[in-house]
């Protein structure tokens, strides 16, 4: 196989990733604080970190650092040191921006419908940023990307399948109201993906 | 592949455009963020630029509502956006602002603040706005006023969009130093030029191919 290289590829450059993750990183973080506040859950490594916090009284930032700590090894294996410092950077900024924000920023009404979906939409254009941007959130986006490069089955579908698991676990923990208003976050975020997650367009690396 | 070898190259790929659903879910998604960034802004009791900037300022000082304000602004851009850009952008901005107007409305009852730090508001605004206008521009929709003609400008003469903007913001942010304490101007100042960051770092027609 004769691998085509562009005669001029678009690369990002070292600043250009730089703002793309603290993007990614903030916008995630509030979306996360957001989520806590209603004491909604959500899909992926990140989902998977809230129900270990709702169950333990944990903070979600450790908790989600430490979680994300074996994922860097296939992550690395797979993608590259690039894409591991770049994650790494990401899931340790996401982590401490959800200790911090929470002093600066406190919600007197927040409607469980609307914050479903606003996290929903701030998450999804979040995640998008992140995996233009050669990055990610760790864990299963880690898993769901490697999985679109090499197999081009969309990194939606394989987050949309871990949240399935990830959402069975919630029904036991929260009430059902609860984990509806969470489905129906994850279903916006993962629309949001699938839709615009696009390396025929987005062609920048 | 079972091409003639004979063929000397193929036929280069149609330029690849958005279909009707993949249009009105960026301008959707990127209304949010826009009306979201505005909405905490307001919170905080901040100015930004562009159109929106120019509504709020009106709104602070005036005591009117921000939608309705910014609804009104935007209606003799629309003739601008048709004879610039043609009927497409102008209804996609039409619909954005519409959008965005209503949106910004609609949080006001279910998403209150407590307290937010201005730091934080403008930050927050910078992103989420910036990336909600990169989202408009990329569909080929705006939220009007100024950002149209920073898109023409960009388009015709290579000038880049946000530094239009900046300019703008520039004339605005003088006339909030008359208006607002010094420490709101500068808070939202920062917010100004993050989200002027956002769209000149990633407005790349040259990255982003489709349209």
């Amino acid at each position: 196989m004769t691998e085509i290289i562009a005669e001029n590829p678009a690369r990002h450059s070292a600043l250009d990733d730089a703002q793309g993750i603290a993007y990614g990183a903030l916008m995630a973080g509030f979306g996360v604080v957001m989520l806590t506040h209603l004491g909604l859950v959500t899909g992926q490594t990140a989902g998977l970190a809230i129900l270990i916090s709702y169950a333990t009284g944990w903070a979600f930032g450790p908790v989600f650092f430490v979680i994300n700590l074996p994922f860097y090894w296939l992550g690395y294996k797979r993608l590259g040191l690039a894409f591991v410092i770049k994650t790494l950077a990401a899931v340790s900024l996401l982590s401490g921006l959800t200790m911090v924000l929470p002093r600066y920023v406190s919600f007197e009404t927040l409607h469980p419908a609307l914050g479903a979906v606003l996290i929903g939409v701030i998450s999804g254009s979040a995640l998008l940023a992140l995996f233009r941007h050669g990055a990610s959130l760790g864990g299963v986006g880690i898993v769901a990307l490697y999985l679109q490069d090499k197999t081009g089955f969309r990194a939606g579908l394989t987050q949309l399948l871990f949240d399935a698991c990830v959402f069975g676990v919630a029904l036991l923990l929260r009430d059902g109201q609860t984990v509806a208003w969470s489905f129906l976050g994850a279903v916006v975020l993962n629309l949001v993906i699938t839709m615009n997650h696009r390396r025929d367009r987005y062609i920048a690396t | 592949m079972a091409a003639d070898p004979n063929t000397p190259v193929s036929p280069p790929p149609p330029e690849p455009h958005y279909s009707l659903l993949e249009d009105i879910q960026g301008l959707i998604i990127a209304a949010a963020q826009a009306a979201l960034g505005i909405h905490l802004l307001r919170a905080a009791g901040l100015v930004t630029g562009g159109t929106a900037g120019l509504s709020l300022i009106l709104a602070y000082a005036l005591g009117w509502n921000f939608s309705v304000v910014f609804f009104a602004i935007n209606i003799p851009f629309y003739a601008f956006a048709y004879m610039a850009r043609g009927l497409a952008f102008c209804l996609k901005s039409l619909a954005t602002v519409t959008m965005v107007s209503l949106m910004a409305e609609g949080l006001k009852p279910v998403l209150v603040l407590q307290d937010i730090h201005p730091g934080i508001a403008a930050a927050l605004f910078g992103i989420s706005a910036g990336v909600g206008l990169l989202g408009l521009f990329r569909h080929s929709g705006s939220l009007g006023g100024v950002s149209i003609v920073a898109l023409v400008l960009q388009d015709r003469f290579g000038f880049k969009a946000g530094y239009t903007q900046l300019i703008h913001d520039l004339c605005l942010f003088a006339v909030a130093f008359w208006l607002l304490p010094a420490d709101r101007v500068a808070w939202s100042l920062l917010g100004a030029v993050i989200l002027n960051a956002v769209i000149a770092f990633n407005h790349r027609r040259d990255w982003y191919v489709v349209t």
